[in-house]
């Protein structure tokens, strides 16, 4: 973010633009994440305090979110990268476990599961673009439970997407009908 | 007595329960909580369905924890969203938490606990419905069309990116069943066509989160459409009208001009033209008979036919009295002579064209004496002339005599003059049917025609005329069979290979009963001259170098004539004959003169070394074999 006036408005223009397609990954990301927690929801039990030992956190809940939506750009986006970088490794692990998963349709778990790691990939290197600031890496799970890992990724990639359609909605004041 | 007990019992405990029933109060009914929806994602409410109150006033209380916590608190808000409902403002809503909610219902007896639900905000957003929906009626190039236009509910900040909406709209007439849904992605106004005009249009609108829940239509719109033409409409009616209209006119033209049109979309086809074909006989219904006429021993041709194609047309000088004049005349009206006269030393396409022109006058001329054929089929084709030869075999020869003055032209006679310029000589005495008189007959003469001609002098003049009229048609059906012809033409073009010397012939009162033998490998003579005793000199055409063209007519079918013999007066009885196996046989042949005939077996032989069996070789005096040539060289018979 340059803090000219106008170079301002042009960081954001450009910004926006590199933003668009991001979003479009990241929204594609959720999406499939929620649909392979339905699959699981649909054979096991829902997670539920019965299911889950407590207390038990996503690995990534200590990253704080932002108080309120008017977090900045710079917050906004570093948090989503961090949050994406945070599960590189636990999706390896997922993709590995996914076809030993009880699971009637674990082939298909499978495969999703795969794409996720697309466009996960293809999101981070789109974000890096935008962000040159190295995040600490938060350590993978010690407990490993899939559909409780799936769940915490259902989240964080909801997280993702809405940071950075807030993000793109700011960087395209000029056309607010994009937001 | 215990009986008595155990049904008072029984029936009591029977009894009891229902009468308890309605007076007793028991702890409430067990809850549960319906759903809960956020439309902002930012507050979220839960709404909670009683179970039995249990005849006592019930209360029901929410309580819920977060994800990780054991604080259990209570609803804040009981009242902001409706009965049965709980209502959680922004400062108690946190986003990316799970709530875990329960409902308790409490009565004075006792209370019931719901199910508990997990909820994370996030995940239920349903926003409200859109608002301010206008539908206005605008006016293009092809139209009126509606434009839809609509604001996000209040309550999503959508300005900021907190949330992103889609939307999706309906339309539909108002009297229609089904509902026409379009998706409007996340802009705010649509446009929709094609509508019906003077019609009554319902809209309803509706948006939905990213993830999220779709929210409620909106009211419904209505509108009206006012009444138009569809300008497209009406221009395809105008074109229409135009186009029946042009149709209209052309229909008219094409019919005033009905005939002409037909004559140029549907040419008239071309009758066939095939040598030899009767349509009369075709007509009469004798299929059999036509195509036999058709295939004629002469056809394909052989070697004396060949002879007889290249051999134009004889020009037979006939008394006034002979009636073939007419049909002499009518021949060379025709212009069958002309190709004769020309002595072009090009490669005889006159004397091609002569041919099929004779062919075409001779057909002519055919038709017109078909009548009087005794065998039309014989007329019209080359088989059909051959047969008549066959039953003129009998006929041959002699009879010079008999035949006033007329020419008879034997296929021999013409032979001779096919080939070799030398010849032309002696053609030109024979050809220039032009020169000569007006009587002069040409006839082309293949093989078989002699014998019949022969037999004309025994004939009355009809028959005379048949022949000649048989020989003229057959020259008109030889001659432009096959390339025999042509190629005999090319060769000696002057001679209009029929043109024998007629003119020499003309002299003799008889007619040539050149016993010719019909034969089919001709082998021509040419008539060298007509001496004083109106004998015709034939020469072998062999010693003309009789080579390309006895190649020709080996390659015939071969129709022999077989020279039965030579009468006294030197008179070749030819006898018509077809087979080519018989043609050894007939070696009557005897030569009267001349050394051509020798030469005449020679080139038999050349000739029927192309086609096998003809062979016998002529000998001097035998007579020809399956070629049929007779070689009548040496020996002119006298008529």
């Amino acid at each position: 973010v340059i803090y000219n006036s106008r170079g301002f408005i042009i960081v954001y223009v450009l910004w926006g633009l590199c933003l668009q397609p991001n979003t479009v990954r990241s929204d594609k990301l959720h999406s499939l994440s929620t649909s392979l927690n339905k699959d699981l929801d649909s054979h096991f039990p829902p997670m539920g305090r019965v299911m889950m030992p407590r207390p038990s956190m996503c690995h990534t809940s200590s990253l704080q979110i932002p108080k309120d939506k008017e977090a900045s750009e710079n917050e906004l986006i570093s948090l989503a990268r961090s949050l994406l970088l945070a599960w590189n490794d636990p999706l390896l692990l997922l993709s590995s476990e996914a076809p030993t998963l009880p699971h009637p349709s674990n082939g298909d778990i499978s495969s999703k599961i795969r794409e996720l790691q697309d466009y996960s990939k293809s999101l981070g290197d789109g974000l890096d673009i935008l962000v040159n600031k190295t995040s600490a890496m938060k350590r993978p799970p010690a407990e490993f439970n899939f559909h409780f890992l799936m769940s915490c990724f259902r989240r964080d990639s909801h997280k993702i997407d809405s940071f950075l359609k807030v993000l793109r909605c700011r960087a395209t004041k000029m056309r607010p009908e994009t937001c | 007595m215990m009986w008595r007990d155990v049904g008072v019992t029984l029936i009591l405990s029977l009894i009891l329960p229902v009468v308890a029933q309605g007076a007793r109060h028991t702890p409430p009914g067990k809850p549960k909580l319906t759903s809960c929806r956020s439309p902002d994602k930012e507050t979220f409410t839960c709404w909670w369905e009683a179970g039995s109150d249990g005849g006592r006033p019930t209360t029901y209380s929410l309580f819920y924890h977060k994800e990780n916590s054991e604080t259990v608190y209570e609803c804040p808000d009981y009242h902001t969203a409706g009965a049965n409902s709980c209502f959680f403002s922004k400062n108690e809503t946190s986003i990316w938490v799970n709530y875990n909610i329960t409902v308790v219902a409490t009565n004075a007896l006792g209370n019931n606990f719901s199910d508990p639900v997990d909820v994370d905000v996030v995940y239920i957003v349903q926003p409200h419905t859109p608002e301010n929906v206008t539908v206005g009626v605008l006016e293009d190039e092809d139209g009126p069309f509606l434009r839809v236009s609509w604001e996000p509910p209040s309550k999503a900040d959508t300005r900021s990116g907190w949330i992103t909406l889609i939307y999706e709209l309906r339309v539909k007439l108002e009297e229609a069943e089904e509902w026409e849904e379009h998706r409007a992605g996340q802009q705010k106004m649509f446009n929709i066509f094609s509508l019906h005009s003077g019609g009554v249009y319902m809209v309803q609108v509706r948006c939905k989160p990213d993830h999220g829940f779709w929210s409620e239509w909106s009211t419904a719109s209505y509108v009206i459409v006012p009444d138009y033409i569809p300008r497209e409409r009406s221009m395809w009616i105008l074109i229409a009208v135009f186009s029946a209209f042009i149709f209209l006119i052309l229909t008219w033209i094409i019919t005033l001009n009905r005939s002409s049109v037909k004559h140029c979309l549907l040419p008239p086809v071309p009758g066939p033209k095939i040598k030899g074909f009767d349509q009369q006989l075709l007509k009469k219904g004798k299929p059999e008979e036509v195509f036999n006429s058709l295939v004629v021993q002469s056809f394909p041709p052989r070697s004396t036919d060949y002879e007889d194609l290249l051999v134009e047309y004889l020009e037979v000088y006939v008394n006034e009295k002979q009636e073939l004049m007419p049909e002499g005349k009518d021949l060379q009206d025709v212009g069958c002579l002309k190709s004769k006269s020309q002595s072009d030393n090009d490669s005889g396409r006159g004397s091609c064209d002569s041919h099929t022109l004779l062919m075409e006058k001779c057909g002519g001329v055919e038709s017109k004496d078909e009548s009087s054929y005794e065998e039309p089929e014989l007329l019209q084709g080359q088989a059909g002339s051959w047969e008549r030869l066959e039953r003129g075999d009998s006929q041959v020869v002699d009879t010079p005599d008999s035949s006033d003055g007329r020419v008879k032209t034997w296929p021999l006679v013409f032979s001779p003059s096919i080939h070799g310029s030398s010849d032309n000589h002696h053609y030109g005495t024979l050809e220039m049917p032009k020169q000569h008189s007006t009587s002069e007959i040409t006839y082309s003469v293949p093989d078989h025609l002699f014998p019949t001609s022969t037999s004309f002098p025994h004939h009355h003049h009809p028959e005379y005329r048949d022949s000649l009229g048989e020989y003229s048609e057959y020259r008109c059906s030889r001659s432009p069979s096959t390339g025999v012809a042509y190629h005999w033409e090319a060769r000696h073009p002057t001679q209009a290979h029929s043109n024998f010397n007629i003119r020499n012939l003309e002299r003799q009162k008889e007619a040539t009963g050149l016993g010719l033998p019909p034969s089919r490998s001709m082998e021509y003579v040419e008539v060298q001259k007509v001496n004083q005793e109106n004998q015709l000199v034939l020469k072998p055409l062999s010693s003309h170098g009789r080579g390309p063209f006895q190649v020709q007519f080996g390659r015939a079918g071969v129709d022999y004539s077989k020279v039965n013999g030579v009468n006294n007066d030197n008179v070749l009885l030819l006898q018509r004959q077809r087979e080519m196996a018989e043609a050894g046989q007939y070696c009557n042949y005897r030569e009267k003169e001349g050394a051509e005939a020798e030469r005449y077996p020679t080139q038999q032989q050349g000739k029927t070394t192309k086609d096998g069996p003809v062979a016998t070789q002529l000998q001097e005096s035998t007579c020809l074999t399956t070629s049929g040539y007779v070689d009548t060289a040496p020996t002119m018979p006298t008529f």
